[in-house]
């Protein structure tokens, strides 16, 4: 399983999606709430940074077709 | 020159030194005519105009696009004089020119490769779920391009984008990006791989219809997409990809989500989390209350069955109770009537006793003695002694002066 500084905007949004699903759920509980609550807003305020600054990396390979 | 002396070969042979040096890759238009294929391996045609016609002759797995007389062609080819000293072009390259002959080979190369399942929307691969890495095979100095950068980079980041510069129009074209399809395919680092072109011409965007590149494009281990000319634009290697986009900068927009509408998105989810936990809580609290209320409704229900039941036994314990005291009544008034029976018999008859007694003491009252006329002597029988006498009428006195004693009859 790739850290959480390797994964791609997609997989830490595919997490995010998964961590948001869970209070719609069959598994939501009120007792888990809380803690779920902080751990998402925390990921999703990773997500948004990471949106707003990570940059492509274009790369022109240096080769004749 | 003048002492120069070729044999009928050498000559031939030097002849076609010159012209591969003079006309190396030339490339010439015009109609096909005369098309046929020998021993399925061999085509041959003549290439001609209004005014002239040269043969031409090419093996058939060089040929990229479907042949018919009449279609008019650009061939790239080499000159060259047999040694029977007949002169023909080796078609290297083979494309359509001019609208009625790319519609035409497009038409019977699309039936053909149809008819082969290479278009089989059943072997079609979706877009790869985490989407980091990409492959551009595209000129990157063309229009098409630089929109599909400007997208992509406006919409997402953390991309690796590994492009392949190869030219997108002409007859080098297809054999170019083949190459870079294999290169990437070999080198295996990219998810996915986007072909781009703008638009253009029929003519600019033939080279999509290559049957070489259509066949590499849907053989590629690493899915295709492609996004080349305008929305109304239709390639083979459109139909070949895994996913057509309708232009490059709609290439750009599959590939990737806008990070500004996501961000909205994850904005609205989160603020839908503090609503939704708010909800479970007031749904717990009704709950609870229902809970309550069923509680208590259950509750009521038993203590009114309870009370019903309780009631119930008192009444029938008051019934008992009473009857009970009644029937003790009823005794106990039986049992004082026959004691007053048996104490006013007692009574009676002690009376009549004391009747009887009365009776007798009054049977022996003096008074009624002296009323019989007799007298009632008192005092100390002795001679000389005073005796008291008192008789109905009178009393008197007597002096004692003689005493007998009587006989047992009384005189």
């Amino acid at each position: 399983m790739a850290d959480e500084k390797s994964k791609s905007i997609s997989e830490k949004m595919n997490e995010l999606n998964k961590q948001v699903e869970w209070f719609y759920g069959d598994d939501f509980s009120l007792d888990q709430a809380a803690e779920k609550y902080e751990a998402t807003m925390k990921a999703a305020k990773e997500v948004k940074t990471d949106l707003e600054t990570l940059k492509n990396k274009i790369e022109v390979i240096d080769k004749e077709f | 020159m003048d002492d120069l002396v070729f044999s009928v070969s050498g000559f031939l042979d030097n002849l076609n030194q010159d012209l591969a040096y003079a006309f190396s890759g030339v490339i010439i238009e015009g109609e096909v005519a005369s098309y046929k294929t020998s021993q399925g391996k061999w085509i041959f045609f003549d290439l001609k105009d209004d005014e002239s016609s040269v043969n031409c002759f090419m093996p058939v797995w060089q040929l990229s696009i479907p042949l018919e007389d009449g279609m008019k062609v650009r061939v790239k080819a080499l000159p060259k004089v047999t040694k029977w000293g007949k002169f023909s072009l080796t078609v290297q390259k083979i494309v359509p020119v001019g609208e009625g002959s790319i519609k035409k080979a497009y038409e019977l190369l699309k039936k053909k490769l149809t008819k082969e399942g290479l278009f089989d929307p059943a072997k079609k691969r979706p877009l790869p779920e985490n989407l980091v890495r990409i492959g551009v095979i595209s000129s990157t100095g063309a229009a098409g391009y630089a929109d599909f950068c400007k997208i992509i980079n406006h919409r997402w980041g953390g991309l690796e984008i590994q492009v392949c510069h190869t030219q997108v129009q002409g007859m080098a074209a297809p054999e170019q990006m083949i190459r870079a399809l294999n290169y990437l395919n070999e080198k295996g680092e990219v998810q996915i791989i986007a072909m781009i072109r703008g638009g253009g011409s029929a003519d600019d965007l033939s080279c999509f219809n290559d049957e070489a590149l259509v066949r590499a494009i849907a053989s590629s281990k690493i899915p295709v997409i492609t996004g080349i000319g305008h929305e109304v634009d239709e390639t083979l290697a459109d139909l070949a990809a895994d996913i057509r986009a309708s232009t490059p900068s709609n290439c750009a927009e599959m590939l990737t989500l806008d990070k500004s509408a996501e961000i909205r998105r994850i904005n609205s989810q989160t603020e839908g989390l503090s609503r939704r936990i708010y909800a479970a809580i007031v749904d717990v609290a009704n709950e609870l209350q229902l809970k309550r209320d069923g509680l208590r409704r259950i509750l009521s229900e038993k203590i009114e069955a309870t009370n019903r039941v309780l009631q119930s036994k008192i009444s029938t314990a008051n019934s008992v109770m009473k009857k009970s005291v009644s029937e003790l009544q009823a005794k106990t008034d039986r049992d004082l009537a026959q004691l007053k029976h048996f104490i006013a018999e007692r009574l009676n008859h002690e009376l009549a006793k004391i009747e009887n007694t009365l009776k007798i003491i009054e049977s022996m009252n003096p008074e009624l003695v002296l009323r019989q006329g007799y007298a009632i002597i008192a005092g100390e029988i002795d001679i000389g002694k005073t005796l008291k006498i008192t008789t109905m009428k009178k009393y008197f006195e007597a002096e004692v002066k003689k005493i007998e004693e009587r006989n047992k009859d009384g005189r």
